[in-house]
């Protein structure tokens, strides 16, 4: 795994007034042990993978408390889970990215709402938005309207988040319904401190087990139950916790003396927003605030009197509300119109003329937030503030902008993520450019994984992405209308998510004709390297290696052949087979190579150990000769390695730069291997370096250096 | 609302891999330390070590318990960055661009040393990206900025670079934190703590009074080889000495007489008061004529500074025994640049129409370091007396007098085109299929401005365009 959270379980354990310092997600852990949760689940997926990963380091803890934990096979199966808390008075919990991981538990998540739960339930959404994201750009929000389950936003500030986490598993259980705990990215990845209190132990455990099974006919999803449940959720349990919301002031007001304007924000904007207006000389940095703010820490369901509260008596308020589209804004204003509250402006993302504030899509950055305001300001116009002032500090504060852009002379190259240096999906995509250099281009289908990087220069393989392990599916058109046979790239976690069913068991039904490439890194590796069912190590509480290739061979696939990944030539001699054979149906070819990430993360610490220990070693790297090189930069164009780069040319009639190889190489042998299948040049040599040498390795090295002295 | 001290800000830019968590680990243990409400956010969305990140934290000068808590925000807003930290020359640009260094506020601290972007390394041309416009714009806009390459200071002092930019951070000042609380915070974190603590002190001295960079020594001029010197003007001293050893190394003094006569007649025609067209003919011209044939490889992979090159890139110790093996793959085009002329031409030609150039290759991994190896190698450097009479060295010479004859031919009366096409040399770079597609790139842009030159008939079509291919 990525990081190991030894350090951490420790902080899980910690007591009654301790202080925990740390990161938000692991924050939201401790405050599922201090809720008293029976199971947690979930799926890795940044920005939430963390609390799964110290879960799984801190068996120790759980056991002792009798707490369920299980590595959900996706998001589907995690909010499935969940259906534990439908009958059973026991807390649960889970965590998945969002919106793509709630996408794929949607099924799961309408059923659980329908039917209520008598435990409280907490789903743990990492809502992957704005920079930094990975995903495609959509709001959580709608999944709670469409469902009616609470969706809870908290300020970003750590004795906030655990707080509510308490007060989410409450809510649950007293409105019966499911509770969505939204954090951005960056409120996962905060780090902070808040004041503990000891965990306490489910009263229904993996120590002290249910009694017996209860049976409800009422809690099924069939008809005629799902005709009584709709209306008790409306009727019953969307009341029920509007007024649990109310009467535990779950969202929070600050007042200010130019009580005429008034700024309602989602919690998780709070502290851009009191920012902007510190910025802008209206607040200051605790939180004093001269314009009123409305908190939202509880985006869904809005408690209608808080805000007509909020808003009779005040001519202008701003709606804080990130993404689209504006749900928020949009409900506040019929809200208003239906309590006869007519005198206010709402200002935000839209409405008439000249009322825009925000952008209607995108990140609230500092940036987007200090120009908003300062429009919101210069529109609502209070008295106490003068505009010119608000104009002036937001010039000042900007301008440098241009500044800046006439300084560099050309806007500064883009640096997006790629493959690490010695991955094993680089050499599969340089033999699948090779391939396609001979053979023309075909359509390539691509999926979620690093390898979704090969979309990118240089390889810019990789034509759609559809969704998780769906990559084959998002083929099966394709496939048969393009008259030619189609690539689809597929990992291991994608297959393992959804990519055996969806995609491979589909295609063999439906006598799909296609090639599939699965690549056979061993690990969830873009989530930070988790387990998955066929890692080649597992820990003691997963079973054993299960196999991709028995998986294919038992849903009917006959044509699979597993390519060494590094071995460039025969993947691009094996993909021309797939590509031309005669044999019809799906052709698999598993790319076999160890993420090298997790590889050297393995390797690193033995290697430190035995070099300290004096034993003999031989390392290798590769590198180029400057003087063959002439740089044309082919190797690049077929690697992007970061470690193979260029460098000024060391020879004074050259002016290209030449191709160089940085100390960073892992010695993967990709270059050597690219020089040989592309025809390169002749530039490329490989190293081995022996460490602490024996006596025949320095004689053998002494003898060489006499022969080649005298040959030279 | 009360007045109250704002919080410090500190942007931290730098790539994935390099340590910039740990950086934010330290920082918020410093603070903490010094009793400080601290708060860092980040944004490593996935777990590949590559790609541009950010770190973002803000830390409260008034101590914990001493007032209501602060409101940290999750997000840097322009204009209002304390410490702007960069871990690579580039990313420092992205920075200023952004807009989060102000002449106001901004301490920049940052790394000069270049990791060049997939797309500045990628094109088959320069595309590297001007960092002086960063250097100026960094001098420019920051209210002080400290700048020097950590990254040979990490390599020094056997370290990672976060380390180095931790103790840059806290030898500015900036911050009211302890050299001790930094050091403590380094000591805590364990592994690799006595590595980092020496790249910690390294940075804070930089930073805390900086040295003037040490300008670089400009490289001693070559000597002037005499041959050059008695027939051509200064201006063209140094590139045509080089030229000329270039050549004699490549096959001796009777070959470089051959380049120095070629040049002769290029001086003739050239009308420039800087001689530049004959400057960069015969720079152009001692790379194609001292062209990387087999011999050549070879020679130079056997040369004993190649071995000691070696052994200082890869920093083995003197007592490490260090293996070299050759990535070779030699087809039919390298085998016939030995045949005889006619032989030569006859074989390639064959293959030529056969669409076989690269069939015939075969993939040797050798051992050059090795006794068996090197003497393959040596033996083949053996042959140079033979290269002058081979079917490659024909060709060359022949595309060679066609490019001298062009740029003959346009001097005269047009010194630009002349010079111009004395540039379409550097198309003939590579090996294999690499260089056939620069000789074809040559003929269309040798065309195309030999054409441009010539009084156009109605009905002329454009040069080529089939040879671009």
């Amino acid at each position: 795994m990525e990081r190991s959270f030894r350090q951490e379980v420790g902080k899980l354990r910690l007591g009654e007034g301790a202080v925990f310092h740390g990161e938000g997600i692991l924050a939201v852990t401790k405050a599922l042990l201090q809720s008293g949760v029976a199971y947690v689940g979930g799926y890795q997926g940044a920005p939430v993978s963390h609390l799964l990963d110290v879960l799984n380091d801190a068996r120790e803890v759980l056991d002792e408390l009798g707490v369920h934990v299980e590595t959900n096979a996706s998001e589907a199966g995690a909010a499935a889970m969940l259906g534990a808390s439908i009958n059973y008075p026991l807390r649960g919990a889970v965590a998945f990215k969002s919106t793509v991981g709630t996408n794929v538990a949607a099924d799961a998540l309408s059923n659980l709402a329908s039917a209520g739960v008598r435990g409280g339930v907490l789903v743990v959404l990492g809502e992957d938005y704005g920079e930094g994201s990975s995903i495609i750009q959509e709001r959580s929000h709608a999944f709670a309207m469409k469902s009616q389950m609470w969706l809870l936003d908290p300020r970003p500030q750590l004795a906030k988040i655990v707080e509510l986490v308490g007060r989410g598993f409450e809510l649950s259980e007293a409105s019966n319904t499911p509770v969505l705990l939204e954090l951005r990215i960056r409120a996962c990845h905060l780090h902070g401190s808040f004041t503990t209190r000891a965990n306490r132990a489910p009263p229904i455990s993996t120590k002290r087990p249910l009694t017996g099974p209860d049976f409800d006919f009422g809690r099924i999803c069939l008809p005629p139950a799902t005709y009584v449940q709709e209306r008790h959720k409306v009727e019953v349990r969307w009341p029920a916790a509007v007024q649990f919301i109310r009467a535990h002031r779950l969202n929070e007001r600050f007042d200010g003396d130019l009580a005429e304007i008034g700024i309602i924000c989602q919690g998780g904007l709070y502290n851009a927003t009191l920012r902007a207006l510190e910025l802008l000389g209206l607040a200051d940095s605790c939180g004093g605030t001269r314009v009123p703010v409305y908190c939202l820490n509880v985006t869904y369901p809005l408690v209608p009197e808080e805000v007509v509260d909020f808003c009779r008596d005040r001519r202008a308020v701003l709606i804080v509300e990130e993404g689209q589209p504006a749900f928020l804004e949009e409900a506040i204003l019929a809200l208003l119109r239906r309590h006869d509250v007519h005198g206010v402006r709402v200002l935000g993302k839209g409405g008439g003329p000249g009322s825009a504030v925000l952008p209607l899509a995108g990140e609230y950055t500092g940036a987007v937030m200090l120009h908003g305001l300062a429009r919101f300001l210069e529109l609502a116009a209070p008295a106490g503030v003068d505009p010119a002032r608000i104009g002036a500090t937001l010039r000042a504060l900007t301008a440098v902008k241009q500044r800046a852009a006439a300084l560099l002379g050309a806007p500064v190259p883009t640096r997006p993520p790629g493959f690490c240096i010695g991955c094993p999906e680089r050499p599969v995509f340089a033999a699948m450019k090779l391939a396609e250099r001979e053979r023309g281009r075909c359509h390539v289908s691509a999926d979620i994984g690093c390898h979704t990087f090969a979309t990118l220069p240089p390889f810019n393989l990789g034509n759609t992405v559809l969704g998780y392990g769906l990559g084959l599916a998002s083929n099966s058109a394709v496939q048969p209308l393009s008259g030619r046979r189609s690539v689809t790239v597929m990992g291991d976690g994608g297959f393992w998510h959804n990519g055996l069913n969806t995609g491979v068991a589909n295609a063999v039904f439906n006598r799909d004709d296609g090639v599939l490439v699965i690549l056979k890194n061993g690990y969830s590796s873009a989530t930070g390297t988790q387990e998955l069912p066929s890692s080649p190590r597992h820990s003691p509480h997963k079973s054993a290696a299960m196999s991709i290739e028995g998986a294919l061979r038992g849903v009917g696939v006959h044509w699979i052949r597993n390519v060494d990944a590094y071995r460039v030539a025969r993947m691009r001699r094996t993909l021309d087979e797939a590509l031309s054979t005669a044999e019809p149906g799906l052709k698999v070819i598993v790319a076999d190579g160890e993420c090298q990430l997790e590889r050297q993360r393995r390797l690193r610490p033995e290697t430190a150990r035995q070099l300290a220990a004096g034993q003999r070693r031989v390392r290798v790297r590769y590198g180029v000769d400057e003087d063959t090189c002439t740089g044309d930069r082919a190797c690049i164009r077929l690697s992007a390695c970061p470690s193979l780069t260029i460098k000024d040319n060391p020879d004074p009639l050259r002016r290209e730069p030449v191709t160089t190889v940085t100390d960073g190489c892992v010695g993967c042998g990709l270059c050597g291997e690219n020089a040989h299948a592309a025809i390169l040049c002749p530039s490329f040599y490989r190293v081995e370096i022996v460490h602490n040498p024996r006596w025949y390795d320095r004689a053998l090295e002494r003898l060489r250096t006499g022969f080649r002295r005298l040959l030279s | 609302m009360n007045e109250a001290q704002r919080s410090l800000t500190v942007l931290v830019a730098a790539l994935g891999g390099e340590g910039g968590g740990v950086l934010a680990d330290w920082l918020v243990d410093a603070a903490t330390r010094e009793g400080l409400p601290a708060q860092s956010t980040s944004i490593p969305g996935v777990a590949q070590r590559t790609g541009a990140t950010t770190y973002y934290l803000e830390i409260h000068p008034r101590r914990r318990g001493a007032g209501p808590e602060p409101v940290l925000s999750l997000t840097p807003s322009p204009g209002n960055v304390d410490l702007m930290v960069a871990s690579e020359l580039l990313e420092a640009g992205r920075a200023l661009q952004d807009g989060y260094v102000t002449p106001e506020r901004t301490t920049l601290i940052a790394s000069t040393h270049r990791i060049y972007a997939t797309a500045e390394k990628m094109p088959a041309t320069d595309a590297r990206f001007d960092g002086s416009g960063v250097l100026a714009a960094a001098r420019e806009l920051a209210a002080r900025s400290v700048l020097f390459d950590m990254e040979r200071i990490a390599r020094d002092e056997g370290t990672v670079i976060n380390a180095v930019l931790f103790g840059a951070l806290a030898g500015s000042g900036v911050l009211p934190l302890s050299r001790a609380a930094g050091e403590a915070a380094i000591r805590a974190a364990g592994r690799g703590a006595e590595a980092s603590l020496r790249g910690f002190a390294a940075g804070y001295a930089l930073a805390a009074s900086p040295q003037p960079p040490a300008a670089a020594a400009a490289p001693a001029p070559a000597p002037v080889d005499p041959r050059v010197a008695a027939a051509f003007p200064t201006a063209t001293h140094s590139i045509l000495s080089l030229g000329a050893a270039r050549l004699d190394d490549y096959q001796g003094p009777r070959y470089t007489a051959l380049y120095l006569e070629r040049l002769r007649a290029v001086l003739a025609v050239d009308r420039g008061p800087a001689f530049e067209l004959t400057s960069e003919v015969g720079r152009q011209l001692a790379l194609w004529m001292a062209y990387e044939d087999i011999i050549r490889v070879a020679e130079l992979k056997t040369r004993p500074e190649r071995f000691a090159r070696i052994r200082r890139e890869v920093r083995a110790a003197a007592h490490e025994p260090v293996v070299v093996i050759d990535y070779l793959k030699p087809g039919l085009e390298e085998f016939a640049a030995l045949l005889p002329r006619g032989l030569g031409q006859r074989l390639v030609g064959w293959a030529e129409r056969r669409g076989r150039l690269d069939a015939y290759n075969v993939g040797l991994h050798l051992h050059t370091s090795a006794a068996t190896g090197f003497l393959l190698m040596r033996a083949l450097t053996w042959l140079r007396p033979w290269r002058a009479h081979g079917w490659r060295h024909a060709d060359e010479q022949r595309l060679i007098g066609q490019w001298l004859a062009a740029i003959l031919a346009a001097a005269p009366a047009d010194s630009t085109r002349a010079l111009a096409l004395a540039r379409t040399a550097e198309a003939v770079r590579g090996y294999g299929e690499t260089r056939r597609r620069g000789v074809a790139g040559f003929h269309a842009r040798l065309a195309a401005l030999t054409a441009a030159a010539e009084p156009a008939p109605a009905d002329i079509r454009p040069a080529a365009p089939h040879a671009a291919q």
